[in-house]
């Protein structure tokens, strides 16, 4: 029997594999990516959270209408987020974070 | 005209003349002196016309409105008393003005001396038209200002403008404890500070508008003491009475007109008739009273010891004046307003003509006032020394001359309340008194000239500057008859003097002459007059320097001002400054290093500390992030519980 806790603990995962990726890789198409996943964790919480919510027999759909939210907002987030990762390749011709290293202003 | 026109003449013309000469002072040139000398003469004219009219009060206009029963207003409370006092002011002013236009014909600041003279007699007709304290205050700062301004005329000396920073400050100290004087009347009296509702309150018992300052006697009889105490603090200052007396000699820095005219004979007597005004104040309290009296006598005894020994013709008469007025407060202290404001009068004519006539001397001699230089001044210049022997008799106590009956008339009332030892030490004074003058006028007028040099280009003054002596010197013989019964009904005030002084309900009083008493008097005066002749006549050293061999302390003591000047200039070096150098280590270390740079050096360090943690590298803003996200769950675990 699968229950909330196994999704929870699925999601969790993700989390840190994605923030671990965030902290430690060095390719930034790699960070990004981690970044996406870690959005996934996320969705995947929630979505779980509206399955086991039943009232009625009926899911807790606000959750789930929220997941459709941040899905779109992480749409717009990847435009944005890759047009900044060709700005800095045509910068430093270099996928490295490294290479950003002046970003205290 | 209608009635009350004439105050308000009397009060705004000065004000308008000033306004336009100091205005307009460029394009004016010569003509601001006939402004200012023709307001002076409608003045004069208006105040001889305000002698028969009834006493009144004229509400002219309200000042500051705060409410239907806060108001501060400008009126005009014409009774016995000031239709007197302004007479005296708009007469000695008008000759003033006159005489300056003489003394000051070569001076090239004119227009700024008329501007601020007919200043001073806006001011002037304020203090005396006042029906409530709050206006007198106004006008009595405003007498303080121009009094500043003519003694620092020649400001271009730095003697002057000490002088007239001196005076002013030294006013201020004394004008704080009057204002602290009409605070205390103002919440005694419920906000009334006109001088008849302060009255009724003070001497009616009984009625609806006086419960405050009867609750008041009743529960806190200190306060109306501390009351009369703080408004005498102003006459000290104003009236240059001890321990505030120094800025008097000082203010002779100023051009002489200025000095008969404010230093002299009118605003310094202002203390003197505000005191007047009050005098339901100090008639209850019986100890501020005393006081009053106690620092009349002693000013009066110091300022005739310290004339004794001072060589500028000047000073001699301003610790003269001292001296006067010292006499004044202490008759208004015992209660004989009459007795003080006669005094008033006939010190303003006959000190009004000594300066005057000192002028003319200073005036010819160009600009030398020390006596050590002058001497055998009569011959040269006849009418100034005439007129300035009349003055001297006058200011000696030489009968029928006025200073005697007005000296007299004190010197009685203090017998009356005093006893003997106070006449004693008064009667000294009185010896000193006729003692300085007569070695002033000798110094001067007689004997040989001192300096042949200064004595062959002396020339006696024009007409505009004698005629102001002739008219003085007659009032300075003939004034004192007013108190006879026969000369005040001949002249129309049944009264005589105390028409001038009483109001209708208290008097007015005949006045009985005593003739033991006169003949003392006159002793007294006789006595000082030959000693000063035994030292000085003949200019022999062997005399006049007899005092400094025989006790040289005493001599150093008077000669040095009893060293009131020098005590605060060592109060001032070591107290003030001393504090604030505290004050200034405070500010520079405390507030200044401590305060002000302390905390921009905390703030640039922990800047330079913090600025370690930007290291602009993007992992360690994730690291930042990621460390940021766990701490805020584990933070959210732990609240939660």
């Amino acid at each position: 029997m699968i229950t909330l806790n196994h999704y929870l603990m699925v999601s969790a995962a993700l989390f840190a594999i994605g923030l671990a990726g965030v902290v430690v890789r060095r390719n930034i198409l790699i960070v990004f990516m981690c970044l996406e996943m870690m959005l996934s964790a996320g969705n995947l919480a929630l979505v779980a959270f509206s399955r086991f919510r039943v009232t009625d027999g009926l899911p807790d759909y606000s959750a789930q209408a929220l997941v459709f939210f941040t899905i779109t907002v992480a749409a717009a987030e990847v435009a944005v987020g890759l047009a900044i990762i060709v700005a800095l390749y045509r910068a430093k011709h270099s996928v490295d974070v490294e290479a950003a290293s002046k970003m205290q202003g | 005209m209608e009635q009350p026109m004439i105050p308000l003449i009397v009060l705004m013309l000065p004000l308008l003349s000033a306004l336009i000469i100091l205005l307009l002072h460029r394009s004016l040139g010569g003509a601001s002196a006939l402004i200012s000398i023709g307001s002076s003469l409608i003045c004069l004219v208006a105040s001889i016309a305000l002698l028969g009219s009834p006493d009144k009060t004229y509400p002219l206009f309200t000042f500051i409105h705060f409410s239907d029963a806060l108001n501060f207003n400008i009126g005009a409370l014409i009774n016995q008393q000031s239709k007197g006092m302004l007479f005296v002011v708009t007469f000695v002013g008008f000759l003033v003005h006159l005489y300056s236009h003489g003394y000051m014909k070569d001076d090239a600041a004119r227009p700024r001396y008329f501007g601020s003279l007919s200043m001073f007699m806006f001011s002037m007709t304020g203090i005396v038209l006042a029906d409530n304290l709050a206006m007198m205050f106004i006008f009595w700062e405003l007498v303080g200002l121009s009094s500043y301004l003519l003694i620092g005329h020649w400001f271009q000396k730095p003697s002057a403008c000490n002088a007239a920073n001196k005076a002013f400050m030294t006013n201020r100290i004394g004008d704080f404890g009057f204002m602290i004087g009409i605070l205390l009347l103002f919440s005694m009296n419920a906000g009334d500070l006109s001088f008849e509702g302060l009255k009724s309150s003070f001497t009616n018992g009984g009625g609806a508008a006086d419960w405050p300052v009867k609750h008041v006697r009743d529960a806190y009889p200190w306060m109306i003491t501390a009351a009369a105490l703080c408004i005498f603090m102003g006459a000290v200052g104003k009236s240059a009475q001890v321990p505030l007396h120094v800025w008097l000699p000082d203010a002779m820095e100023g051009p002489t007109p200025v000095s008969a005219l404010i230093h002299a004979a009118t605003m310094v007597a202002a203390g003197v008739y505000m005191l007047v005004r009050c005098s339901f104040l100090i008639a209850a309290s019986p100890f501020a009273g005393d006081v009053i009296t106690a620092v009349g006598a002693v000013t009066a005894l110091l300022a005739a010891l310290m004339a004794t020994q001072q060589n500028d013709i000047k000073r001699i008469l301003a610790y003269s004046t001292l001296s006067q007025l010292g006499y004044m407060i202490m008759a208004v202290g015992m209660g004989a307003n009459a007795e003080g404001m006669f005094h008033l009068y006939t010190h303003a004519f006959f000190k009004a003509l000594l300066f005057l006539g000192s002028g003319s001397v200073i005036h010819a001699t160009h600009h030398n006032q020390e006596m050590d230089k002058l001497g055998g001044l009569w011959k040269k210049m006849p009418i100034t020394g005439t007129t300035f022997f009349i003055g001297s008799l006058a200011l000696a106590g030489i009968p029928p001359l006025a200073g005697f009956w007005s000296k007299d008339e004190i010197l009685v009332t203090l017998d009356k309340s005093w006893g003997a030892w106070a006449l004693l030490l008064l009667g000294f004074a009185a010896v000193m008194t006729a003692f300085y003058t007569t070695r002033l006028f000798i110094r001067t007028f007689m004997g040989k000239p001192m300096d042949q040099d200064v004595y062959d280009h002396t020339h006696e003054s024009g007409f505009v500057m004698t005629g102001p002596l002739i008219f003085l010197a007659l009032l300075a013989i003939f004034s004192g008859f007013i108190i006879f019964h026969d000369v005040g009904t001949a002249l129309g005030f049944p009264g005589g003097i105390t028409e001038f002084i009483f109001l209708p309900e208290e008097g007015p009083h005949k006045y009985h002459i005593d003739w033991a008493f006169a003949a003392a008097s006159l002793g007294i005066g006789i006595v000082g007059v030959f000693a000063g002749a035994f030292m000085y006549w003949g200019n022999r050293k062997d005399r006049s320097t007899q005092l400094a061999t025989w006790n040289p302390g005493l001599y150093q003591l008077i000669k040095n001002k009893f060293y009131f000047d020098d005590l605060y200039q060592a109060g001032i070096d070591r107290g003030v400054l001393g504090f604030s150098y505290i004050v200034s280590w405070f500010d520079r270390y405390v507030v200044n290093d401590t305060g002000i740079d302390g905390s921009a050096q905390v703030t640039g360090f922990s800047g330079g500390v913090l600025k370690h943690l930007q290291t602009g590298r993007v992992p360690n803003y994730a690291m930042a992030i990621a460390l940021g996200v766990v701490g805020l769950a584990i933070a959210g675990l732990v609240v939660r519980g």
